[in-house]
């Protein structure tokens, strides 16, 4: 327990990566492990940091793109959490996903050439701006880059699909709160505790559901001890329980 | 927990030192450091970010009802004396529209747990228009079905007669608290408020055969004419009346600040060791008759919901004192109310003109509030802990904030230390403590953790 804790009451709620440098990228980065896993060389280090751009902060409910805006960059998130969706004619709102720190977003605006969806920050969000064009031209000298950009772009397809078909609320709770979980621990949050950025409506809208039943089956989780809720702060308190539960949509 | 309730151990010199200005805690921060900064758009952003909580918060109304027949001389509540009952008419108009506009703002599956009606004087209202102000609430907010929900009323019985009370009960209100303060006629002469046992007896009775559940009396100590003996003859009648909850305020004198209370014979008042004398005795005859001191004023049953929610550790703090219910948002309706979603606090206008013309023009009427930063909301979790269940964990705290407690608080531990050496706390690493002679200082304690404890220009009433 240091003395930088002291200052930092939402420690716990909002990770923020830690600056990179010249020869370091930032502890949350997308593209680190490429080069960390693949030991890329010095110079080429540099290179892909000559062309990435630190953005932000945005403040919540700003846009870091909208719909129709002209691809140009995909964004790596820094520190927040980001929400892609888009708005039918009607106005009705579709959540797509929710992007924490180290995901990329914008992956879907290559081949239309302008990006598909908004990106909207939940709460203060920076971001991390990789020039498309320089990134291409960068990925046919580093195999790397363009192996990893493969990878995030299909993994991204999949989980698409997990929400996907005729699961009960339950299910779909459930396989939501282990999957975030899982991601929140990838990114060295203390196991089975997750930071809700985005409301209750999100997360209905996202998983198909109604707000109250959102709520009516979390109370009902918490109720029988399979979660702890306060506020927005949420820790899994039986995950193999809610893994069992989540199996029919996990398992797929 | 607190290992005996009845300990509590009262040491007159020990208390007598530590009479000095400490705000009541009902909220942290406290109401004067609301700031008219904060306004209609902040409060619409903290319900909306209130909706989008995984599981919402229940939802608690304070409804306030300003006007009063008769201008008691000690009060220090917003209240306008009136004779004129058509006041409240044009009154309830903007109520209603306030309710209704609210309600709007808040999720539909987001019920009322808790509810109040307080004053000035609820019952200024009559039977009907009560009634309707229930039904309203109920329409738009929808009333949880949970038992143990808590609806109450503060009623003057003076203006209030048995079936009023019966009635009102009836209709769902399950709490009713009756102002009695003193019942020796000299007091009562001297403070403005004539009020027999046998009209208060016939408000009780009224509550109870209409199903109400908790019944609380409120006293005040340190009025003018008050000695030990008058005292202690009230304190038997209140005993002999039975409530389930008794309340003794100490009274404040600050004439510069409420206006009433320079009608009050300041010479008349009681001098510090005789609202000592007046205060050991309100402990020691309440407790002898079974009452379980709750923590600063408040006194209940053993068997009152109060008295068991302190024994499991289930008690909150708010602005109407203790309560059993957990973390509701509260929404405060009509002039002067407070309210609390979320991270902020917020408090309508201070008077009719002000809170009509809001209304009138569509908007919400509020007049001033607050966001609490980081560092209000780990302050307000340490007081609540301390007031409440009187043992604060450390361990647990550091894990909820994220933060090293002694490093934290060092200058809070740091006054923290000459309370404990006068055996108010006990403290270890692990955990603080609110011995039992603690309780009836715990004010003090609180402002040990409180921020704004120093700001120059604000005056509190004294702790005892």
């Amino acid at each position: 327990m240091g003395e930088d804790r002291v200052t930092s009451g939402r420690f716990a709620r909002s990770p923020i990566a830690d600056d990179g440098d010249a020869l370091r990228f930032c502890s949350t980065c997308a593209f680190g492990a490429v080069c960390c896993d693949r030991g890329v060389d010095k110079l080429a280090l540099n290179e892909l940091h000559c062309l990435v751009e630190h953005v932000g902060p945005y403040r919540t409910g700003e846009a870091v793109f909208r719909t129709g805006d002209r691809f140009g960059a995909i964004y790596a998130v820094r520190s927040g959490t980001v929400k892609t969706r888009v708005v039918d004619l009607d106005g009705r709102e579709l959540v797509l996903g929710f992007h924490l720190p180290g995901e990329l977003i914008g992956l879907d605006a290559i081949h239309p050439e302008s990006y598909p969806c908004d990106a909207v920050a939940l709460e203060p969000v920076e971001v991390c701006r990789f020039s498309f064009p320089a990134l291409s031209t960068l990925a046919t000298r580093l195999p790397g880059i363009q192996q990893e950009l493969f990878r995030r772009m299909s993994k991204d397809i999949g989980g698409k699909a997990l929400l996907a078909g005729d699961y009960s609320s339950d299910e779909r709770l459930a396989a939501f709160l282990v999957l975030l979980g899982r991601r929140y621990a990838e990114r060295g949050f203390p196991p089975g505790t997750l930071h809700l950025a985005m409301s209750r409506g999100d997360i209905a809208n996202y998983l198909r559901l109604a707000a109250e039943t959102v709520s009516r089956v979390l109370r009902r989780f918490q109720d029988q001890g399979l979660i702890k809720v306060d506020g927005r702060e949420l820790a899994l308190a039986r995950p193999a329980e809610l893994y069992a539960l989540a199996r029919p949509i996990l398992d797929r | 927990m607190i290992a005996s309730m009845n300990a509590t151990a009262f040491d007159r010199n020990l208390i007598a030192r530590y009479d000095v200005g400490a705000p009541r805690y009902t909220s942290y921060p406290t109401a004067p450091h609301f700031r008219a900064s904060f306004g209609e758009a902040e409060l619409l952003r903290a319900i909306k970010a209130s909706n989008g909580d995984p599981i919402p918060r229940d939802l608690s109304a304070y409804v306030h009802v300003p006007f009063c027949l008769s201008p008691c001389f000690y009060c220090g509540c917003a209240r306008i004396i009136t004779h004129d009952r058509g006041k409240a008419a044009a009154y309830l108009t903007r109520l209603h529209r306030e309710i209704e506009l609210v309600a709007a703002r808040f999720d539909r599956d987001r019920v009322l747990a808790q509810l109040h009606f307080g004053g000035g004087t609820p019952n200024f209202l009559d039977v009907e228009q009560l009634i309707e102000l229930v039904d309203s609430l109920e329409r738009h907010f929808g009333f949880s079905r949970d038992p143990g929900r808590e609806f109450g009323i503060e009623l003057d019985p003076r203006f209030c007669s048995e079936d009023y009370a019966r009635q009102i009960a009836a209709a769902g209100v399950n709490r009713v608290s009756i102002g009695v303060q003193d019942f020796d006629p000299a007091v009562q002469h001297a403070v403005n408020r004539v009020q027999s046992v046998d009209e208060t007896a016939a408000v009780m009775i009224g509550a109870r055969r209409g199903g109400a559940r908790s019944i609380n009396l409120d006293l005040i100590y340190g009025l003018p004419r008050q000695t030990p003996e008058s005292f202690a003859a009230t304190l038997e009648q209140v005993i002999a009346l039975s409530p389930d909850r008794i309340a003794a305020y100490g009274y404040a004198h600050l004439p510069e600040r409420f206006k009433a209370q320079r009608q009050i014979d300041k010479y008349e008042l009681p001098d510090a060791a005789t609202r000592l004398t007046l205060l050991q005795q309100t402990v020691e005859m309440l407790t002898a008759a079974g009452y379980v001191h709750i923590g600063v004023d408040h006194f209940a049953l053993p068997d009152d919901d109060l008295a068991r929610a302190l024994s499991n550790g289930t008690l909150h703090r708010n602005f109407q004192g203790y309560s059993t219910h957990a973390a509701c948002d509260l929404v405060g309706f009509g002039m002067s109310a407070i309210g609390h979603v979320g991270d902020t606090f917020s408090q309508n206008a201070k008077d009719l003109v002000g809170y009509y013309a809001a209304l009138d023009n569509g908007r919400l009427p509020v007049a001033r509030g607050l966001r609490l930063d980081d560092d209000d909301l780990v302050r307000a979790d340490a007081i609540q802990q301390l007031m409440c269940s009187g043992d604060l964990d450390v361990a647990a705290f550091e894990e909820r904030h994220a933060l090293d407690f002694p490093l934290y608080f060092r200058e809070s531990l740091r006054q923290l230390r000459a309370l404990e050496d006068d055996g108010l706390v006990e403290s270890s690493p692990a955990r603080i403590r609110v011995t039992p002679r603690g309780r009836f200082l715990l004010r003090n304690i609180a402002r040990c953790f409180d921020a704004y404890a120093e700001s120059p220009d604000i005056r509190y009433s004294r702790a005892v």
